[in-house]
């Protein structure tokens, strides 16, 4: 699955690790999910959206 | 490094070595037992259930570390490497039972205890959790 996750956290001007923190995940979780090596479940997705305070389709797509 | 662990994998290492402390007395005294007190009857198999005891409370610790750890990436990558090693495991144990059946000098030169599969099942992890986390690189 695409994502726009690299770009949200870089417009913010956080690393991985900040992002990671926020999430309470790991940063190695963050660059999986950047990547598109891992796709996350349904409410961390929707964690993710809300801190960018975005829809999930804005920021996922198949 | 140990600040950067999760708090459910922190409880997870914290029990394991309690476990393992408990592994190396239970080893320690049932050696010193059968070796001095030469029990017998139902006594040996209680005996030989103790040192058993600590690995089966390992195998449920990892069970409720799976199910403490939030970070859903690191239950993937679990997951994925207790896979392999249970599938080495399996292979390993269906092949050396070939190998007992149809070659028994093997049971006259090569000593493998049946509580060896455990350790074969942790190195095997060991091995595939480096490369399980590679994949999603």
């Amino acid at each position: 699955m695409k994502n726009r996750l690299r770009v949200l956290r870089a417009e913010k001007n956080w690393s991985q690790a900040d992002l990671a923190e926020r999430l309470e995940v790991s940063r190695q979780s963050v660059n999986a999910i950047e990547t598109g090596k891992f796709d996350p479940s349904l409410p961390l997705a929707f964690t993710i959206a809300r801190l960018f305070k975005c829809k999930i389709e804005d920021i996922f797509s198949p | 490094m140990w600040f950067t662990k999760s708090a459910a994998e922190r409880r997870y290492l914290s029990r394991v070595l309690v476990s393992m402390a408990g592994y190396v007395l239970a080893i320690a005294g049932v050696s010193w037992m059968f070796a001095h007190r030469h029990p017998q009857g139902a006594a040996v198999y209680l005996l030989a259930l103790l040192p058993a005891l600590p690995i089966f409370a390992v195998i449920a610790i990892l069970g409720i570390y799976l199910s403490e750890e939030k970070d859903e990436f690191v239950r993937t990558v679990l997951v994925k490497s207790s896979l392999w090693a249970t599938g080495v495991v399996l292979a390993f144990a269906t092949f050396w039972g070939f190998l007992q059946s149809y070659a028994p000098a093997i049971n006259r030169t090569v000593n493998f205890p049946m509580y060896c599969v455990f350790i074969v099942w942790w190195v095997s992890f060991g091995l595939a959790e480096p490369l399980v986390r590679r994949t999603y690189k």
